[in-house]
């Protein structure tokens, strides 16, 4: 039983993260209706600009990757997804794949195939255990980053104009247009704020995993499931699959280890098979 | 313009094209001859991209050596994906039909060497692995055309297990056949060491998350744990392991460890006492060991890593082996490959004729309680074997390896 309480800790943690790269996704996919395959990418990239400023400033040097990450992604906004609003749905996949594999090559020609040792700070160091739960002190404090992240972004898209722009953008488009609101301006922004977040994860996840060029796609995977499972855009949804996720993945691994990667489009396969729109996934206008 | 003179112009007109035509085919020929195509197949993605390119520059860097020839003409290199067992297959395919290459080395992952060396075979396509373990690469699927650098799992497991008697092991392996060859030799041994097995994970390639493993070798509390992760997933799990306070409380013993998990996590996580094929900075390697690595470095601007060395190794045995052929068919190809020696190291080595495995012990190391260097993390304990005879022993015998090499 101790194992178990100790695992379900464990799984929350690793919950929190994806859910952090899912729900950029997610805001993604419900404000511009992009199915990002490069999210992934910028995930990697919040992860390797980190390493650097780290390396080179420090550990508080690290609170301007999200920054430098969000400017990347608004100019790729500009530049290449603003010309998919409105196409095939298809398009945009074809070509944020592309995107995701051009950022991918970027890192490798810049920081090469070999992973980079990025280490949690040093005041970090140690671990809690309380009861049968051990957890790492580095671990504890991602699980509360994130949760303050979540939190923020919550109270971000509910209570300020901005939120309400971007949330009744999602929705109807061409009303926020009709409204006098400058939407591609806030296009742009929504997709900043998309890799800022993936950024953030990647930042948290970089003492944890090795900072490696095909972090990408071990982040991009579980977000696309976290996603489906919750319901594309559901920010509610995202956080419920994500730790649910993350729970179903620590507990195959104590039971089934060869099974561990698998569990999670089980449960993708039986939640969609139940209810194809996900578990908060609602009817979306725009893409009926 | 008349019926005479139009024929005149036609015949005249073929004349220049057949003539033009002989040519260009000439011509074609004429460059055809001049470069001899090798080809290297290794990661350039996933989990094992680090190790790839390392094996990739060793291939160069032996070609180089060699003057950028074979049999006075130019070498030119393919490298090519094994991003996965389907895609070397199909890789190793193009090697053969598009590329048309002489010979293939690489083969970092034992499961994408066995899908290739079925290419090889089909195709009578000389191909030396430089990366995988599992027995049955030179074992139940042996053939003719495939050659395997690195010493097998039983051979590696053997002297790691000379550490381990009288302790409760928990096994930690990855989830395809190489790992599924070190649990199965693994636990065939036990007894003989008289240990005992508390707990083991297959883990899925590519695995990001390993907090959930460690609570669990935590929890069954063992004296060492003995696994076979490779490339980043041995990356991940070791700076995980240190990351949750572990690091120094169990000890680690690995085979087939690569520099490069190391350097990719930095000193702080870098632990255990592991087998590996080479190391760099090992004070009995030959001088042209020695060569290879300062050139290494003076190319490369780093020491080389172990799966540097077995892509250098193999290339030089390719190379030196179609010298001796003094021809690029696979037909003759093989048998001087078969017939190739080694003669710098401490005693010849050579690829077996009846499994085509290189006999060469391999190294064991520690890594240093106190790394300063930046790439210069382990002690060499011992090597697997100390001469030719306690070599071919631990190599095992014909009746053992189960080998039944076909024809040509």
């Amino acid at each position: 039983m101790d194992i178990l309480l100790s695992q379900v800790a464990n799984g929350l943690v690793l919950g929190f993260i994806y859910v952090l790269i899912a729900v950029g996704l997610s805001i993604t996919f419900g404000m511009l209706g992009i199915v990002n395959f490069a999210h992934g990418a910028f995930f990697a990239l919040g992860a390797y600009f980190s390493y650097e400023l780290v390396r080179l400033f420090g550990w508080p040097a690290a609170i301007l990757a999200p920054f430098l990450v969000a400017g990347v992604g608004m100019v790729v906004e500009v530049v290449l997804i603003r010309k998919l609003y409105g196409k095939e749905p298809l398009l945009g996949l074809v070509v944020t794949f592309a995107l995701g594999l051009l950022i991918e090559a970027v890192i490798r020609h810049f920081w090469g195939t070999d992973g980079k040792p990025l280490t949690p700070p040093q005041f970090l160091n140690g671990f809690v255990e309380i009861g049968p739960i051990f957890m790492t002190n580095y671990r504890v404090a991602v699980l509360v980053a994130t949760v303050a992240v979540l939190v923020a972004l919550w109270a971000f898209l509910n209570f300020t104009p901005y939120g309400r722009i971007i949330r009744a953008g999602s929705r109807d488009p061409e009303m926020v247009d009709m409204l006098g609101i400058n939407l591609p301006r806030v296009f742009t922004g929504v997709f900043g704020l998309g890799c800022a977040i993936a950024a953030i994860a990647g930042i948290l996840a970089g003492p944890l995993w090795t900072v490696s060029p095909s972090m990408a796609a071990n982040a991009i995977m579980p977000a696309f499931v976290i996603v489906a499972i919750g319901g594309l855009g559901s920010f509610a949804g995202a956080l419920i699959a994500g730790l649910t996720v993350g729970i179903v993945t620590a507990m195959t691994i104590q039971f089934w280890p060869e099974a561990s990667t698998a569990a999670m489009y089980v449960l993708m396969l039986v939640v969609l098979l139940l209810r194809p729109r996900g578990l908060l996934g609602s009817q979306w206008e725009r893409f009926e | 313009m008349t019926g005479k003179f139009k024929s005149v112009a036609a015949g005249l007109g073929l004349t220049l094209l057949a003539g033009v035509s002989t040519v260009a085919v000439t011509g074609g020929a004429a460059l055809a001859q001049e470069t001899v195509k090798l080809g290297i197949l290794t990661p350039k993605q996933g989990p094992s991209a680090s190790i790839g390119l390392n094996m990739a520059q060793g291939a160069e860097l032996a070609v180089a050596m060699h003057g950028g020839k074979v049999l006075g003409k130019d070498i030119e290199t393919v490298w090519l994906d094994e991003a996965s067992p389907q895609v070397a297959q199909q890789n190793m395919q193009k090697m053969a039909d598009e590329y048309k290459v002489v010979g293939v080395v690489g083969g970092n992952s034992s499961a994408a060497t066995l899908a290739m060396m079925s290419v090889a075979e089909r195709e009578k396509l000389p191909f030396i692995s430089a990366g995988s373990a599992a027995s049955e690469v030179t074992g139940a699927n042996c053939n003719r055309y495939t050659f395997r650098a690195q010493a097998p799992v039983p051979v590696q497991v053997s002297a790691v297990f000379n550490e381990l008697k009288d302790k409760k092991i928990y096994f930690f392996t990855p989830a395809y056949a190489f790992g599924q060859d070190v649990l199965r030799t693994g636990r065939s041994k036990l007894e003989g060491i008289n240990g005992t097995e508390v707990g083991n994970d297959e883990v899925p390639v590519n695995t990001a998350d390993y907090s959930s493993y460690i609570l669990k070798i935590r929890k069954a509390q063992p004296d060492a744990i003995f696994g076979a992760l490779v490339g980043l997933d041995l990356s991940n799990f070791m700076k995980q392991w240190n990351e949750m306070g572990m690091k120094g409380s169990i000890p680690i013993y690995e085979v087939a460890v690569s520099d490069t998990d190391f350097w990719d996590i930095g000193p702080a996580a870098a632990t255990g006492t592991h087998v590996k094929p080479w190391y760099y900075n090992d004070q009995a390697n030959p001088d042209r060991e020695k060569e290879f690595v300062q050139k290494y470095e003076e190319k490369y601007g780093q020491p080389p890593s172990d799966k540097a060395f077995f892509g250098w190794f193999s290339m030089n045995a390719m190379i030196d082996s179609i010298e001796a052929a003094g021809s690029t068919e696979p037909q003759k190809i093989v048998p001087a490959i078969e017939s190739w020696t080694y003669k710098d190291g401490t005693f010849p080595y050579y690829f077996r004729d009846f499994d085509h495995q290189l006999i060469r012990p391999a190294v064991i190391v520690k890594l240093k309680d106190q790394i300063t260097d930046k790439w210069d993390f382990m002690d060499v304990v011992s090597w697997t074997s100390k001469d030719a005879d306690e070599t071919v022993a631990a190599f095992g015998t014909k009746e053992e390896i189960g080998c039944t090499m076909g024809d040509l």
